[in-house]
């Protein structure tokens, strides 16, 4: 396989993973109209218990992949009961800070629960390794997988979207908020399961990134301004706004790092101001007012 | 918008004269170590093992009478990593904690932002793990002293055995820091001066310092085809690296590779059997490769106490305790320019055996320690050493006029 | 009368501050040299966000400009200090003039997203251009000469250091206090409030946000520059978001209501850091508890909530 091939195979892993992230960041801004600071955080909190149920617990991987997330899912209904409805009312300029207010609670409560070190979680057997992609040089199969979990939930978010009516609400609410009032959808509990809903989806990026990335406490900061960047180059609160906004930023890091190292950090937020210069409600968002 | 608000001023007026009282100074006071590490973010674990090694020797110590009948005491800041944050911490150890000595230190730029500091604080200071030559070199102070080995004298050996390798085309992966860059120049410029005819390669990568992906640069490299590759990625970020290179088949290709500080406990615990067999690693001291009574009792003692052999860190760390027990006696004082004094030229059985720190630029002459990565260690989960060589601190050190030193 | 014993209260404590190095040991100049530093960065920071109802997540572009201004003339042109600063001011005004003038036609989350972005952009520059910024090592070892105006001063001496911080700081919050109190804040304050109306007022609502977003990035620019040679280094963490999240931590913490209520911040968070952290270190816990509570109860903040009690009771 060629320079290009790898690149652009390690474009669509990064890319897709960050859609998983960044699509549950979306779905509660579009929803709610809370930018969620401490996203990164709930997708750290992920690998976290990956870890945990994985190597101290002694899970297998499989099973994990369905329990952490769900963990992490009930760590938001807390969040958003205790912490979030005060706030639901006001400025998105609040939402801001008072998820970065959570931010620091839950990364500093993991770094004392599990310690500053690196942990590490072995991918399951059968997606160790390599394989021949394209004929050329082998490329890792949990690689592949990755690219396959954000396949799967793509098609899954897709459909959920399109063809069931709680998600036709929810993507009706995303674009035009009033509407959703009108609706009579912005109840405790909706508001309460899409805020666990979008959690979930970061810590189905945690979990699906914890057998390829180093885990510490940094982690999940990290992710955050990536995320934030996918969601204002696709559009605040759109769909596939999330997708192509992931692609690009995929594809900046995997040609980026690979042929223009020395811009490779700048060229994501230059991406992300011109969006905002030319198309500030993002490459496909609708009509809102910037 | 009202008028002013002087509630505030208030405030922190009452707030720092009721915290003004400083501590008062007695004989039987314990002698305090300020102590500055990494202790969170990626590389939190290298702290910590130092601060294993510091209770450790503080215990001993004190359990034997401690030093001029006082015992130590050690407070400990975190760096962060950061430059700014390691000054302002020093500053506190000094004139609040009222720290006695200084030492620590795990990342360059923090060594360069602090060491400039350290004629005003007017408190030795012990560099135990940051390794950048600047700091026995041109920023050097009266000050200043480091026990671990530094860049200069790590990429010397490097490239000896680079040499014997017989490969000719050489590239790097290094974070983009002082200390990815200065290891691959000084490397360059030792091997280039015994092999004319290797060829450094232009095709170099260095990936920011905490960078989640490496997949990109070792695909790069990979493309390049180099004969050998001095890899001098650390930390948390090693961790990383190794596990996504061995995805993509890196260590399967036919080159020579080398890790600058491979082999830190630290890293070979966490990544267990993913440490490929075969690779050239280095660190500042490998436990099982001093046959003296010092680290004998060292090795042992910390194996008991904390379950894992000690890493380099641990023992820099140690020895640095060691070292200020011995300078205080010596000098029959705690006073900051009497010790800064004392240290220079002196000697110490470290568990790396006797070091001394050279009166000129007051970089201890210790030698790396270079080895192939070999069977597992199933005991404490970490790959062994094999072929281990223990470099002559003498012969790999600059000469004091290389150095640009002037003390 | 309340006026009365605010403005002699304001007296007291700024006597007390300036005979703050006869009383107090070394540590605690330290301490109120980076209070007072990073106490005008946070009010510079206000004047876009309390009065002008801007959320910049990039202000720490102008703070982190304005020190590698500074440190980088003390290294290579070891000019007198005074120049550096004014150096400094004008690096910060001119770089949020740029940035300004592109970010202040979005509104909210837009806007704050923006600037975060240009923000990032600055801190990458600082991060990679190695040969002029030192990349991330940053800009270290430069020695401070005379401070200029033929004024013989030991700036390597903390307390002599403190007393310039000291008079720095309460000239420029003096003209950030009048800038408040003038028909332009008056203005700042209404566009906050409603836009619209300022609009129809005739006025280009667009040219006083960047008139305020220029002057809180000088004001930024010349925190930077005081703080360069306290910390002894300029490097790109001081470009980064989490920097600039620093005076927005502070405003909310004493409150972005009052003028002083980000310098009631900047002393709250650095007084709870220094303790909390000799006690435990989980600092950060601590502050976003705290923080998370202001945020949900106490949105005047600390300073805020404890002068609308007080100027409001009989």
């Amino acid at each position: 396989m060629s320079g290009f091939g790898a690149a652009l195979l390690n474009s669509l892993d990064i890319g897709l993973l960050l859609f998983v992230i960044a699509v549950g960041l979306n779905i509660v801004f579009g929803v709610l109209n809370v930018i969620n600071f401490a996203h990164g955080a709930l997708y750290m909190l992920g690998a976290y218990l990956a870890y945990t149920l994985i190597n101290l617990v002694g899970l297998s991987f499989w099973p994990t992949l369905l329990l952490a997330p769900l963990g992490v899912a009930a760590v938001a209904v807390l969040i958003d009961r205790l912490v979030l409805r005060f706030i639901y009312q006001r400025d998105v300029a609040d939402s801001l800070l008072l998820t970065f207010a959570l931010l620091l609670i839950i990364n500093e409560s993991v770094r004392s629960i599990w310690g500053s070190g690196i942990h590490v979680v072995e991918p399951p057997p059968i997606l160790q390794g390599t394989v021949r992609v394209f004929g050329g040089p082998s490329y890792p199969i949990y690689s592949l997988f990755v690219i396959l979990v954000g396949l799967l939930l793509l098609a899954g978010l897709w459909y959920l979207f399109n063809r069931t009516r709680v998600g036709r609400i929810m993507r009706a609410a995303a674009l035009d908020r009033d509407m959703a009032e009108a609706l009579g959808i912005n109840t405790k509990r909706v508001v309460t399961g899409v805020f666990a809903f979008g959690a979930w989806l970061a810590a189905v990026g945690g979990a699906v990134a914890a057998p390829m990335r180093a885990i510490d406490p940094g982690m999940g900061d990290k992710i955050i301004i990536e995320s934030f960047i996918v969601v204002v180059i696709g559009g605040l609160g759109s769909f596939p706004g999330a997708l192509i906004g992931a692609l690009a930023l995929g594809l900046m890091h995997g040609f980026g790092g690979r042929y223009m190292p020395e811009i490779n950090m700048l060229l994501p937020f230059v991406g992300m101001a011109l969006v905002l210069l030319f198309k500030p409600t993002g490459i496909m968002g609708k009509g809102a007012t910037a | 918008m009202q008028l002013l608000k002087p509630a505030r001023l208030l405030m922190t007026l009452v707030a720092v004269t009721g915290l003004a009282g400083a501590p008062a100074w007695a004989d039987d006071d314990p002698i305090r170590i300020g102590a500055i590490y990494i202790l969170s973010g990626s590389a939190a674990n290298y702290g910590k093992f130092a601060q294993q090694g510091i209770q450790l020797a503080i215990d001993e110590i004190n359990q034997d009478g401690g030093v001029m009948g006082r015992d130590l005491e050690v407070i400990t800041e975190d760096s962060q990593g950061k430059a700014s944050v390691a000054i302002q911490a020093a500053r506190k150890l000094v004139y609040q904690d009222q720290a006695d000595v200084l030492m620590g230190l795990d990342s360059s730029g923090v060594a360069q932002g602090l060491v400039p500091v350290m004629p005003e604080l007017k408190k030795p200071l012990i560099i135990t793990h940051a390794a950048t030559p600047d700091v026995t070199g041109k920023l050097c102070n009266a000050y200043t002293y480091r026990i671990s080995n530094n860049v200069a004298q790590n990429m010397k050996a490097a490239a000896i055995i680079a040499g014997e390798t017989g490969a000719k085309r050489w590239t790097t992966i290094g974070p983009d820091y002082a200390f990815g860059h200065q290891s691959w120049e000084f490397f360059g410029k030792a091997l280039k001066e015994a092999n004319p005819d290797v060829e450094l390669m232009s095709d170099t990568a260095f990936p920011r310092f905490g960078a989640e992906d490496f997949t990109p640069f070792i695909n790069g490299v990979m493309a390049a085809k180099p004969d050998g590759v001095l890899i001098s990625v650390w930390g948390g970020d090693l961790v990383n690296f190794v596990r996504q290179a061995n995805n993509l088949g890196f260590f399967e290709q036919d080159m020579e590779i080398m890790f600058t500080v491979g082999a830190a406990t630290e890293v070979l615990s966490a990544l267990g059997e993913q440490m490929p067999e075969g690779v050239w690693l280095s660190t500042r001291y490998w436990y099982d490769g001093f046959d003296n009574d010092v680290n004998k009792r060292f090795v042992s003692a910390y194996i008991d106490r904390y379950g894992v052999p000690p890493s380099y860190n641990a023992e820099g760390a140690y020895a640095a305790v060691y070292a200020y027990k011995k300078a205080i006696e010596s000098a029959g004082s705690t006073d900051g320019d009497k010790l800064a004094q004392t240290l220079s030229g002196m000697s110490l059985d470290a568990p790396n055996g006797t070091i001394a720190f050279r009166a000129g630029d007051h970089q201890a002459l210790v030698g790396p320690n270079w080895g192939k990565s070999g069977p597992m260690n199933e005991k404490h989960g970490i790959r062994t050493l094999a072929d281990l060589r223990i470099f002559d601190g003498e012969k790999v050190s600059r000469t004091i006029e290389e150095t640009g030193c002037q003390l | 009368m309340k006026q009365t014993i605010l403005l002699g209260a304001l007296l007291v404590a700024l006597i007390g501050l300036v005979a703050l190095p006869w009383f107090a040991p070394y540590f605690y100049i330290f301490i109120v040299t980076e209070i007072l530093i990073m106490g005008l960065f946070a009010a510079s920071f206000n004047l876009v966000f309390g009065y002008t109802g801007m959320l910049s997540f990039g202000h720490a572009a102008f703070f982190g400009v304005g020190c590698y201004a500074t440190a980088m003339t003390l290294l290579h042109l070891k000019w007198p200090f005074l120049y550096c600063l004014v150096l400094s001011v004008g690096a910060g005004a001119l770089l949020a003039l740029v940035i300004g003038f592109f970010s202040v036609r979005l509104n909210e989350v837009y806007f704050a997203m923006l600037t975060l972005a240009f923000g990032m952009m600055v801190f990458s520059v600082a991060h990679h251009w190695r040969s002029v910024t030192n990349g991330s090592d940053g800009i270290a070892g430069f020695t401070l000469g005379d401070f200029g105006l033929g004024l013989d001063l030991t700036l390597g001496n903390p307390a002599v250091y403190y007393h310039v911080v000291l008079v720095f700081v309460v000239v420029a919050a003096a003209v950030l206090y009048l800038i408040g109190r003038s028909s332009f804040g008056m203005i700042l304050q209404a566009i906050r409030q409603n836009p619209e109306r300022v609009a129809f007022c005739g006025l280009n609502v667009r040219s006083y946000r960047l008139a305020a977003f220029t002057l809180g990035g000088a004001f930024a620019g010349l925190a930077g520059g005081l703080m360069a040679p306290f910390l002894r280094v300029a490097s790109p963490e001081m470009l980064h978001w989490s920097t600039s999240a620093e005076p927005v931590l502070m405003s909310i913490l004493g409150g972005t209501g009052y003028f002083l209520g980000p310098f009631v911040g900047s002393a709250m968070f650095i007084l709870l850091e220094t303790w909390i952290t000799s006690i435990t270190q989980a600092w950060m816990l601590f502050l976003g508890i705290v923080l998370a509570l202001m945020v949900m109860f106490f949105r005047r903040g600390l300073l805020g909530t404890f002068l609308d009690w007080w100027l409001e009771r009989k």
